[in-house]
């Protein structure tokens, strides 16, 4: 293999490439698009930060100016979390738009995530997203099919390939010149967005202790996309050196964006869905209640479980009534139900999770054999916006939902008198210092090893796509004819 | 005679094969999807009508000597029934909850409560017939049409037509109509399928979506039609073509949404949901007579109801709970004055652009869109009302609980009036079309006698 040759052939396909006029108009075109993308997602990004943040403060104060309460008072007061975006949110909003932005956390009982972006919008949502990703996704992969569909079958109907070849240019050397070449052409189109995203990592950090992570993450991406596009460029040439003319290749090569962008991916989540159907809301609120009543349910004054409870803490306190005991005995009952009622939350809403997971093992399973897939989720999952992250975020407000309704009720059980009737007035009370006591929902970021953890067959897969179409390209170059 | 032979030789193309074996196959699970849809939803409400009597059995038992107890636990169904034609036009039907589940305590902290759906299935969106309709078939039309002229005028058979003597514009009309034909022949089939499979009453909300779904496929043959009478080359047409696709189908939906989300960003939803907390639990530390007199003031039939000096009574915490109500009322309207802007919006830039008229008509006519959700909250309201107007009074006189007859309280059904005007939503497309056809004869009137 000569190196020169190669080089020589990268060098006129580009040139040639840039002797149509189309082509730069086209280029400017995306480059214009790109910065509005951009300059968009950005404001669009600062100005849903600072919505969240204002709204998360002015939530907490409230909180914390509380006057002296009972402490029941305040679980209920509870809490709200407001979900604050990954700042690679910018680059790819993946399924941001889908996932509620709001939690109200109180004590025993668990709310949905609500107010997502979708559920207030038009049915036009459901066109898509408008970001940096879907153009490099969706409309670059088009271009560079556009761009490289004729790269081997234009020499070949000219017949000047057979005067390359005769000149000592092997076919591997003109099909990996090509996909060089096609590869320096389109990274005119993608090095700018990818700069946008570098721009995004080092100029947006409101959080100073995940910048380092933001940096690992945008390497990352850089990465994926280059692989990404280098097998692009080299599958286009390919299906252009196998197509008996231009007309044919470039039909091959829509088909292909068609199935594998569109058809594949829809399809692949649509039957994942039909074959595992996930319980309605109804359904899931009906399965805890049920495993509620059966393991006792705190609420209900003659549940046997919780009254073999109270005659086992009479017993061991030596009293005949609770208002004898020791600590304020509804605030036990209902930190006892409370942990009751959680662990099965917990394990319902696993069970959920599990089989959204299960729908969505058909796409991910086809990540191997369809590289949009690949960098679809890998680019998803670095940017912060996954189905892991949001599941993350979930947990997040659960635990803290839990550690405040605990925190309250052992305020009421140290603080609260046993003889205490009702939460009303003043009576019953515990300063409100106790309210800022507790900290603050914290949201953290899903760690980047995890996200590396999950997404380890995308990237394997996007690795061993482009070893295959270089060894196609080099190892079997005696099957593309000349002629 | 002729036709015959175009017909032969119409499918005697592989693609012509491959894109209606594509189109009948996605056509098949498209409808699988929208059945499996409407079951699931279906399902939901069975569960409902079945979990409300036992919910109000348990808790009437559990809670019989405290009517105000008793109403702080119960929950009565409100149901968004599901039209068959939901089957078709997924739209957001599957984001917004059908079935709301409240109590007599602060409505807006309960009315917004979301189903279980994975969102990673609401991202890539749903494989309906709408999709089917909006996305492949005009893809499907440009790989049938885009070298309808062009293919014979390369490969110099156009020569021989012309030189035959009859008009060589009604030959290439012949081979046109071949295509509509076929075309609208397989859309049909995919709506007698529906029909069936989704058990669709034929009614004129199904003739609309017919209607305009077929409007929408011409329009993509008269861009075919003027783009293949510009007389360029194969290559080009496809490249044209696709490209008007790209721009229509996928990119300008999306920027016209970003544009549209991002100039009304509904943050009062936010504050609207703290202040309802706030303004309900600010209450229990404030003047009770204060509270009960903006009670008193909202619903002057109830003043006669006094608070007695010391202790706690559900009067004064039922007025507590409809402050939340009541004071977040100005965010609440902020919030949906924001929404009806991107409804209004919306639609407005919609009638230029077909894909997402279609898309948002389809929507509308199958009670589907962000505007009947809208409406189902808003009668969501009322329904709450007139629960509170049952009960209030009831927890006020002290009445016990088995004075009430539980049992008529069954899930309600939310019914609403569809004024979807055809005329107006098809105008622009038809005039587009009409347009784009004239254009594309009146560029070649040269060349057609």
């Amino acid at each position: 293999m000569k190196k020169h040759v190669i080089i020589l052939i990268t060098k006129q396909f580009f040139k040639k490439t840039f002797s149509n006029k189309g082509l730069l108009a086209l280029l400017t075109v995306f480059i214009a698009v790109l910065a509005y993308v951009t300059i968009d997602s950005w404001q669009a990004f600062e100005a849903h930060h600072d919505v969240v943040e204002d709204h998360q403060d002015s939530s907490r104060k409230s909180w914390e100016d509380s006057p002296d309460k009972h402490p029941h008072r305040m679980a209920h007061f509870g809490t709200f979390a407001f979900r604050l975006q990954h700042p690679l949110s910018i680059f790819d909003s993946g399924i941001e738009s889908y996932t509620g932005n709001s939690v109200f956390l109180e004590a025993h009982k668990q709310n949905t995530a609500n107010f997502s972006e979708a559920s207030l919008s038009t049915g036009l949502v459901r066109f898509g997203d408008l970001n940096i990703a879907m153009l490099l996704q969706l409309i670059l992969p088009l271009i560079i099919f556009f761009i490289g569909y004729s790269a081997i079958t234009f020499e070949k109907e000219n017949g000047t390939l057979k005067i390359i070849y005769i000149q000592g240019a092997t076919i591997k050397e003109v099909l990996l010149g090509k996909s060089l070449g096609l590869f320096l052409v389109s990274s005119l189109f993608f090095l700018p967005a990818l700069l946008s995203l570098w721009s995004i990592s080092f100029l947006e950090n409101h959080n100073l202790n995940i910048n380092t992570a933001v940096v690992v993450r945008s390497l990352l991406i850089t990465i994926s996309y280059f692989l990404f596009f280098m097998i692009l460029c080299c599958l286009t040439v390919i299906v252009s050196a196998k197509s008996e003319n231009s007309n044919k290749a470039l039909l091959s090569l829509l088909g292909v964006w068609l199935l594998f962008f569109i058809i594949i991916p829809k399809t692949a989540q649509v039957v994942g869905n039909y074959i595992h159907p996930n319980l309605s809301k109804i359904e899931f609120r009906a399965a805890i209640e049920a495993e509620v009543s059966k393991r006792g349910d705190s609420h209900n004054p003659n549940d046997p479980y919780f009254n073999s409870l109270k005659d086992s803490i009479l017993k061991a306190n030596n009293v005949t009534d609770v208002k004898e005991l020791p600590f304020n005995y509804s605030g036990f009952l209902m930190s006892r139900g409370e942990k009751q009622s959680a662990v099965i939350y917990n394990e319902q809403h696993k069970k959920l999770i599990d089989s959204y997971k299960k729908q969505n093992s058909i796409t991910n399973g086809l990540v191997f054999l369809n590289p949009y897939l690949a960098i679809k989720n890998l680019s998803m999952s670095l940017s912060g916006v996954d189905f892991d992250t949001y599941v993350n975020f979930l947990l997040q407000t659960e635990n803290y939902r839990y550690r405040q309704s605990q925190y309250m009720n052992d305020l009421q059980m140290k603080f609260i008198s046993n003889k205490a009737k009702s939460s009303e007035g003043k009576v019953h009370v515990v300063k409100k210092e106790h309210w800022k006591a507790l900290p603050k929902f914290n949201y953290e970021y899903i760690s980047i090893s995890k996200t590396i953890q999950n997404q380890m067959l995308a990237i394997i897969t996007l690795s061993i796509w482009l070893f295959f179409a270089l060894i196609i390209m080099t190892k079997f170059s005696n099957r593309f004819k000349i002629i | 005679m002729m036709y015959i032979l175009l017909i032969k030789q119409f499918f005697r193309s592989k693609t012509v094969l491959l894109a209606f074996g594509i189109l009948l196959t996605l056509g098949v699970l498209s409808i699988s999807t929208g059945k499996q849809f409407l079951s699931q939803k279906q399902k939901a409400v069975t569960k409902t009508i079945e979990q409300q009597k036992k919910h109000l059995k348990t808790q009437t038992e559990l809670h019989k000597d405290d009517l105000g107890l008793l109403m702080y636990y119960l929950k009565f169904s409100f149901v968004n029934p599901v039209q068959p034609l939901a089957g078709i036009s997924i739209g957001q039907s599957d984001l917004n909850s059908h079935i709301q589940n409240v109590s007599i305590l602060n409505l807006e902290g309960q009315k917004y409560d979301t189903d279980l759906v994975n969102p990673m299935r609401l991202q890539v969106g749903n494989l309906d017939l709408s999709f089917l309709i909006i996305f492949l078939f005009p893809l499907v039309i440009i790989a049938l049409n885009f070298n309808v002229l062009s293919e014979e005028l390369e490969k110099g058979t156009w020569k021989m037509i012309t030189i035959q003597g009859k008009s060589s514009f009604r030959f290439l009309l012949m081979k046109l109509s071949i295509r509509v034909f076929f075309v609208c022949i397989v859309l049909g089939v995919l709506f007698l399928l529906a029909k069936l499979i989704l058990s669709i009453p034929l009614n004129l909300n199904f003739l609309h979506i017919i209607g305009i779904s077929y409007l929408y496929i011409f329009f993509w043959f008269a861009i075919c039609f003027f783009v293949i009478l510009l007389r360029n080359s194969s290559n080009t047409n496809a490249i044209v073509l696709l490209a008007s696709w790209l721009l229509l189908v996928v990119f300008l939906p999306v920027v016209v949404n970003n544009y549209i989300t991002n100039k009304y960003s509904v943050e009062e939803a936010f504050t609207m949901t703290i202040k309802q907390r706030d303004e309900y639990h600010k209450k229990w530390d404030t003047d009770k007579q204060e509270t009960m007199q903006k009670f008193y003031n909202h619903y002057p039939q109830f003043a006669k109801y006094t608070l007695k000096e010391k202790g706690f009574s559900w009067l004064w915490y039922y007025a507590m709970q409809q402050m939340g109500d009541d004071e977040s009322k100005e965010e609440r309207e902020a919030m949906y004055n924001k929404i009806r802007s991107r409804e209004e919006l919306s639609e407005k830039i919609a009638q230029f652009f077909p894909p997402l008229q279609v898309q948002l008509s389809m929507n509308d006519i199958a009670n589907t869109s962000l505007t009947h959700q809208v409406k189902f909250l808003d009668a969501t309201t009322k329904f709450h009302e007139d629960l509170r107007l049952q009960f209030y009074p009831k927890i006020f006189e002290n009445e016990h609980t088995n004075t009430i007859n539980w049992k008529k309280y069954k899930p309600e059904f939310f019914v609403s009036e569809n004024n979807f005007s055809f005329i107006k939503k098809t105008f622009l497309m038809i005039l587009i079309t009409l347009i784009l056809v004239f254009a594309g004869v009146f560029k070649n009137l040269k060349y057609f006698k």
